[in-house]
This record gives structure tokens, sequence and C-alpha cells, in this order.
């Protein structure tokens, strides 16, 4: 069985590889068979290693020995357990279906083998990232999800907003890692071992070790979680390191589903979820990715509905959603926000394929994403209507969808938590609940209904269905987006709440049980009412009365703007750090540094060699006599050396 | 003070005045004429060192053919034209020092090797006030040294054939 | 009273001014007359050497001397021929076909 569990990353690498290598000249329209057959191979023996892990049996197993070096013993290995094995069902299910889709979607694009190496590559990266058993394959996993990202979001590199877009990701993500890093050097530092399970035996050493810094006794477990944390925040895009993710767009389609939505952007709550039982030593830690996570699922909601862009409302939703997630990590129900994690997966998913399917629809038009050209796909979209109609109803809360289940459980857990900001939280999700109703619907029925508003840039064509290579992930996933909620449908509601019990396992939970039924199903009603205002207000505004469309930003103007420019992040960010740089690199550095010091000692090493071949040159000059000085002048050395020191 | 200690002192005070002449003569000419008054006193000084074949050989072959070559050369480059001022190469001083040093090694190191021993056996034993000397010297010179003896010969050979080939004309001529 | 040591100090003397002349002068023909000088210098060296210890081994040394100086002296000045030919030059200082 240990070689299933190498295989599931390492089948998606040798894709990877053979296609990079061999795609532009042997494979080229085809060279989506290798990555598409490796996937499904981990897929399958992903479900084969789950169904395992179901049974009880669990996997901690070293491959072999990466890292020795004094002290630090650190392999690549692999730990199957729930949480584990839930991910990698997730991670390789989405990303063969994401294959298959973008065989449609990216044909004929000249770096077709390209695409699909890369993404072959960062699902073996995500693999590597959630099989890990340490934190040094975990970084590893980290950092190489980091740069495919790199690599996709900047796939049509000739696009200059598209390799800005890159550079920022990664930059930013930079910055996150930095703190991330210097968290696993507190970990080593401090328990002498980076391997999950010897952590949490060692755990109870650091329980009362303070450490002083700058004058303040800091709590060892806080700043070790704050310094991981930052990862978090910068790889699943919370504030303030969420700057990247909308621009993100840049990047293809299936890149944005794939990567923005179910893998990339969930490793921050996987790491958290993984490192629970560190988390949970300090309640500082606790309130932090609670507020954290809370201000950016506000944050992003609000901006959402006043973006034009198909694809950053879907962003921006992912950014709010991913801020569901910490929330309920924070409040001490980690399992929820795994199930949250799972169960967004699929209809994020979903709603970017849905978007994608529309955008390769709207391809002649100048800007392809712009809602406001689209509108009255529905007749000539059905399925992708249908779907996006699904994940939409799912992303709202709407009962009997997955969303529902999932969300509901989180507002549940933050209401009955005994931390003391539960409640607080709590409230924030229900606002953002009925506003995520709201700006997905917003999107929904301008795309979808009304009249068709794009015909002059189609050429006065009609735009058709995708082809059956995108519709087919496209239903498959819906029915993911409905039913991955089941697994975990609470006991409240007649079901055993299996998936939260399944990861509770590894995770940590908090103790308090639920016995206030009827607050439960009043919190549960609200929740749905919440997501029904929001519903109601998009139809209001963007079907019957359209003329409400401008009200808010009519009467709201500095509001809107401060919306519309997602709060002025990006420009703060701009004269605060960017100018800062650029302006040290170019004065400074390529002043000082690059003409003084480095010119001088390369001209100057040449100088040196040229003056000296100067002096020799004198004496290779052709004269008689100054040869005959030379051997004179030998034999004099001669009668020194020899006489005189005999 | 015999006669032949008067020859050696003024042979020899001549041959060192004809050697500063030729070294220091700035017209290349009278350069080779104190030349050709250096061989001419070594050839008395090899008759007072007992062997008159030699002092002949010399006259005849050193005076009456190297320095004769040289003349010829001299005349042929019309060096008289070419006459520069300058005598020495640049940079005088810097070989001064070198020569100094290297003159006043020599020639300690010199004398102390011919102070050290003097019994050396003789390896050709000869009587050069003898009337038999020059008979003896022959005989050495063809029995003992002969393979020396020819490959003078051979030198001579070589010599006049890379002289003729040497000055050739170019395949490619002026003319034609 | 002359003796060896008188001869050798000649030759020494001898030698040393062909040396000096050979390493300073900066015309191709003088210089190989200095040459000439030095070897001069040699004859005296081993005809004296010879005479005093009436030893012939001497006497063979000056006579092969003299052939190759002779001999020298030919080929020597068959090359500044040559180079003059060449180069109409014959002082060291401007024989260069080096240059730089």
């Amino acid at each position: 069985m240990n070689v299933a569990v190498i295989l599931i990353p390492v089948l998606p690498l040798i894709a990877s590889l053979i296609t990079l290598i061999f795609g532009k000249r042997y494979f080229k329209d085809k060279a989506h068979i290798l990555p598409v057959l490796s996937l499904f191979g981990s897929f399958i023996l992903s479900l084969l290693v789950l169904y395992d892990v179901i049974q009880g049996r669990t996997y901690n197993f070293d491959l072999y020995s990466w890292l020795v070096a004094g002290s630090l013993k650190v392999g690549i290995g692999f730990q199957v357990d729930p949480l584990s094995a839930m991910m990698c069902a997730m991670v390789t299910s989405l990303s063969f279906l994401i294959h298959v889709y973008s065989i449609g979607y990216m044909h004929g694009d000249p770096g077709y083998y390209r695409f699909f190496s890369y993404i072959s590559l960062f699902t073996f990266s995500m693999l590597m990232l959630v099989l890990g058993n340490n934190l040094a394959q975990l970084f590893l996993g980290w950092e190489l999800v980091g740069l495919c990202s790199y690599f996709l979001i900047g796939f049509w590199y000739e696009k200059k907003s598209a390799s800005n877009a890159a550079i920022k990701a990664f930059v930013v993500n930079r910055v996150g890692d930095f703190g991330f890093a210097l968290g696993i050097f507190m970990v080593f530092y401090y328990l002498g071992t980076l391997y999950y399970t010897e952590i949490f035996e060692r755990l109870p050493a650091i329980k009362n070790a303070y450490i002083e810094i700058l004058g303040y006794e800091v709590y060892v477990p806080f700043l070790i979680a704050f310094l991981l944390f930052c990862g978090a925040m910068g790889k699943s895009a919370q504030f303030p390191l969420h700057v990247w993710l909308p621009d993100a767009m840049e990047g293809p389609t299936p890149v944005s589903a794939l990567i923005h939505a179910a893998t990339m952007v969930t490793a921050g709550v996987f790491m958290v979820s993984r490192l629970s039982p560190l988390y949970v030593m300090s309640d500082e830690a606790m309130a932090m990715v609670a507020f954290v996570g809370a201000f950016t699922c506000f944050m992003a909601a609000t901006i959402a509905p006043t973006q034009f862009d198909i694809k950053r409302v879907i962003a921006y939703s992912t950014l709010s959603q991913l801020g569901y997630m910490f929330m309920a990590c924070g409040v001490g129900a980690f399992s929820a926000g795994m199930f949250h994690l799972f169960t967004h997966a699929y209809f994020k998913a979903l709603l970017f394929l849905g978007a994608g399917s529309v955008i390769h629809a709207m391809h002649h038009a100048p800007n392809p994403n712009d809602i406001r050209y689209m509108g009255g796909l529905k007749k000539y979209m059905p399925i992708t209507y249908a779907t996006f109609l699904i994940a939409s109803l799912s992303i709202s809360g709407i009962p009997g969808l997955a969303g529902f289940f999932s969300k509901d459980e989180i507002l549940a857990m933050a209401y009955f938590s005994p931390y003391p900001w539960g409640k607080a939280i709590w409230l924030i999700g229900l606002i953002v609940a009925g506003l995520t109703a709201f700006y997905t619907f917003r999107i929904f029925f301008k795309a979808f209904h009304g009249e068709f508003r794009g015909r002059s840039y189609l050429h006065g064509k009609d735009p058709h269905e995708s082809p059956k290579v995108m519709t087919i992930p496209l239903i498959i996933i819906s029915i993911g987006a409905i039913f991955s909620g089941w697994l975990g449908i609470p006991e409240s509601l007649g079901g055993g709440a299996n998936f939260q019990k399944f990861l509770e396992q590894v995770v940590y939970h908090h103790e308090v049980e639920i016995t206030d039924h009827a607050l439960e199903y009043g919190l549960m009603a609200l929740s749905v009412v919440a997501g029904l205002i929001g519903i109601f207000f998009a139809y209001l505004v963007y079907v019957k009365n359209p003329r409400l469309e401008t009200l808010f930003s009519s009467n709201f103007k500095k509001l809107y703007k401060f919306l519309y420019n997602k709060w002025y992040f990006d420009e703060l960010y701009h004269y605060t750090f960017v100018l800062p740089t650029f302006f040290l690199a170019r004065t400074f550095v390529n002043l000082i540094v690059d003409t003084f010091v480095i010119d001088h000692t390369v001209n100057g090493s040449a100088k040196v060699t040229t003056s000296f071949g100067g002096l020799i040159q004198r004496f290779h000059n052709g004269i008689i006599n100054y040869y005959l000085w030379g051997i004179i002048l030998g034999l004099i050395l001669y009668f020194v050396v020899y006489y005189y020191l005999n | 003070m015999g006669a032949q200690d008067l020859a050696f002192y003024y042979l020899g005070f001549a041959m060192i005045l004809s050697g500063l002449f030729t070294v220091f003569s700035r017209n290349p000419v009278h350069a080779l004429l104190s030349l050709l008054v250096l061989v001419v006193h070594q050839a008395f000084m090899l008759y007072l060192l007992g062997s008159e074949f030699l002092s002949a050989v010399q006259i005849i072959v050193y005076a009456g053919a190297v320095v004769v070559l040289f003349l010829f050369v001299v005349y042929l480059i019309n060096l008289q034209k070419e006459a520069r001022f300058r005598v020495f190469v640049r940079r005088f001083s810097l070989g001064l020092i070198f020569f100094i040093l290297f003159a006043f090694l020599f020639i300690k190191y010199f004398v102390l090797i011919f102070s050290m021993s003097t019994s050396i056996r003789t390896l050709l034993p000869i009587d050069p006030t003898s009337s038999q000397a020059l008979k003896m010297m022959a005989r050495y010179l063809f029995t003992e040294y002969l393979f020396q003896f020819e490959l003078i010969g051979v030198i001579l050979l070589v010599v006049v054939l890379g002289t003729v080939f040497l000055l050739r004309k170019a395949k490619e001529e002026r003319l034609g | 009273m002359v003796d060896l040591n008188s001869y050798i100090y000649l030759s020494l003397i001898l030698f040393m001014i062909g040396l000096f002349g050979f390493i300073f002068r900066r015309n191709l023909i003088i210089l190989l007359a200095c040459v000439e000088i030095m070897l001069n210098a040699l004859i005296i060296l081993f005809a004296s050497i010879s005479y005093f210890r009436k030893d012939a081994t001497g006497y063979i040394l000056v006579f092969f001397i003299i052939a190759m100086a002779a001999a020298e002296a030919a080929v020597g000045l068959t090359l500044a021929v040559a180079l003059y030919k060449k180069l109409k030059k014959v002082y060291t200082e401007e024989i260069n076909l080096f240059r730089g």
C-alpha cells in the first residue's frame, strides 16, 4: 500500500516532466494524454487509500532521508490519515476533472503542452504538501505550489498584465513565506524536530515557554503560530497579503479553478488544521486566526458586488470563503473549517469553470470577462446555466446543497464556541452570508438573464454552448457541489456528521456539545433567510428593476469608490513598499554598489592584468641586448645561490 | 725581467687597449681595424706561448679571413651612412649595474677555481719549447682528437652551404 | 714575474671587455666583433694553460676555437646581412618585428 501512496504524487510528476520535455515536438495537440491519464490513476489510488483510512488504517513512513545536518534529520515522508486522505481525494478528483476541462478550454493555444505540464506539476506539488509527514516537506510543497502558481498565472507571458500579476503573486507569497520559514525554525529550535507526530508529542514542553523580544514577554506557542500563520496569510490570501489573488485571474480560467479555488489557497487552512494542537495552545493565536479571517471575509464581500469582471467577483468570493474557513478554525472548530474547504472546493471550482465556459463563448469580445456585455446566456448555454445555478445556490447556503451544510456548521460552531469571540464571528458570518448570496446572484442574473448585450462584439453571431469535454466536467463537479455536503450532515438534522467525526481523529475540536437544539435551528433558519434576502435583492436590482443598479453608486459616491478600488490596498502597498524599494534599488544599489564597487572591481582587475602585462611586455621587445642582460642576471643569481648559500 | 716578460706586458697592454677601442668606437670601421690590431697581437702572443703553428693559423684565419669578412660586410651594407650618435643601448646604467655585479662575482669565483688545485694530471704531454712540439701536436690532433677534427670540417662545410642558402634570392625576383 | 696567473688575468680582462661590448653595443656587426674579442680571450687562456702545464690539450683546443670562430663569424654575418636586406637596419633597438 505504501507504493500506492507514493504513486499518488509521483504519477503526475512523471507525466509533467515527460510532457514538458517531449510535449512540443512529439505530443503537440495530444499533450493532454499523459497528464489526464496519470491524474486519473492518482485519483483512483487516492480513493483506494481513502477507503483504507476509513477502515481505520493509517500510514506514516519515510521514503528516504532528505536533509541530515547535525541534529536535524528530515526525510521525504508520507503521512496518510483522515486529513491528508481527504485532501488527496479532493485534490485529485478536481485536478482530474479540470485537466479534462482544459482539453477544451486551452484548445489551440500555442502553449498547450506547457499548460498541462504545469498543472500536473502543480498537482504533484500540492499532493506532496498534503501528504507530507513533516514541516519541511510541507514547506517544499508550499514553495512548489507557489512556483507553479507563478508559472500558471503568467502563462500568457507576453501579456504584460499577466506577467506582472504572476510576479505580484510570487512576491506577496514570499513575504508570507518569510514568516513561515521563521516559524519552522522556531519549531525546530524549541521542539527539536520537524515531524508532526513528534511535534505533537513534545508540545507540552513549551506550554509555559516565553521569549523576550524587544522588552516584551512573548508566549512561544503564539509566536510560532503567528509566524506560521504569516505563511497561511500569504498562501490563502488573507488580509493583509490578499492583494495577489484578484490579479491572479490573469491566468487561464482552469488555473483559477484549480489553484485559486480548490487547492493552493486552501493550503493555509490545511496547515492550520494540521497543526491545530499547536494553535489551541494559545488563545491569542486563535483570536488572530479568527479575526483575520473575519476581516478578510467581510472586506472581500464588500468589494465583490462592485466588480464587473466575472472572474474577479469569483476571486473575491474565494477570499471571503477562505475567511470563513479561518473563522471556523479560530473558534476551535477546525473540522468545520475543513468541511467548508471540501465543499467550497467543488462549488467554487464549478463557479470558475462555468465562468470559463461563458468566457470561452464570449472570447471574440474585447473583454470577454466583463458581465456588462453578457446577458441572456440562459438560452444559449443551458448546461452552463444549470451548473452555474447549482453552484450559486450552493454558495448561498440554500438547504439541500453542499454549501448550506458546511457554512451552517461554521456558523453554529462559532455561536456555541467556548471562545469569547465566537458570537462576534457568528454575526460577521451571517452578514457576509447575505452579501455572498447577493453578489453571486448579481453575476448570475447579469450573465444569464435578460437580453444578450454583446451581440455587436460577436459580429452578430449567437454565443454557443461549450464542447462536451468542458460541459461534462461541469456536470460531474455539480454533483459534488450538491452531495459533498451530505457527507457532513449534522446530527441535529438527522445525519451522522460523518465528515467531521472522520476528521476529528486528527484535528482538534472543542468539546462543547450543542444542547440547545431550538437555538440551533433558529440560527440555521436565520442564515437561510440571509441567503434568500441576498438572492431577492439581486433579483430586484438586476432583473426586475435595472434602474436600481446605479442607485448605490450614485448616492454613496465616496463609499462606492472606496469599495470599487478594493479599499485602496493596492495603492497603499504601492506607495509604502513598492516605490521605496524601487527608489532604493535604482539609486542606492544601482549607483553605489553596482557602479562603484562592482564595476570598479571588474575594471580594476582588468587593469591589473593589463598593466602587469605591460610590465612584462617591456622585456619582450626584441632587443637582443636586453635578453643578454637577462642571461647575465640569471648567472648572477646562480653564483649567488651556489656559492653564498653553500 | 726577460724579453718574454716585456713582450707579454707590451702585448697584453696593446690587446686591452685595442679591445677598448673596438668596444668604444663610434665608427664601425675603426672598431674593426682595432679588432685587427688585437688579432695580430694575439698571434704574437701565441708565438710567445710556444706554438708557431697556431700563430700562423691565427693570422691566416682570423686576421686574413674573419676580419676581412667583417670589413666586406660593412662595406656591403654601407654602414658609414648609418652611423648614429648613440653608441650604446638605452638604459645603460641599469645594465651597467648588472655587468659590474656579474664581473665581480665572475672574477672572484673564476680566480677561486683556478687557485684551488695546482696538480692536474696532464692529458697530452708536450714540450712547447722543443722542435718536436708541432709534430707532437699534429700527432695528437689526428689520433686523440680525430673525431673533433673531422667534425670541424663538417661544420665548415655546413657553414659554407648555410651562407649560400641564407643569402639566396627569393623565388619571385623583382625583375622577373 | 710573469706566470700563468698573469695570463689568466689578462684573459679575464679581455673577456670582460668583450662582454661589455657585447651587451651594450647597438650595432649588430660590432656586436659580433665583440664576440670575437671574447673568443680571443679564450684563446689566450687555453694557450697559456697549455704552455705552462706542458699539455697539448690547450693547443688543440685553440686550433678548434679559431676554426669555430671563423665559422661562427661567417654565419653571424650572413644573418646580419640577411636581416639588413629585409629590414634595412642593423641596430638592435630598431630591429623589432614585435612592435607592441
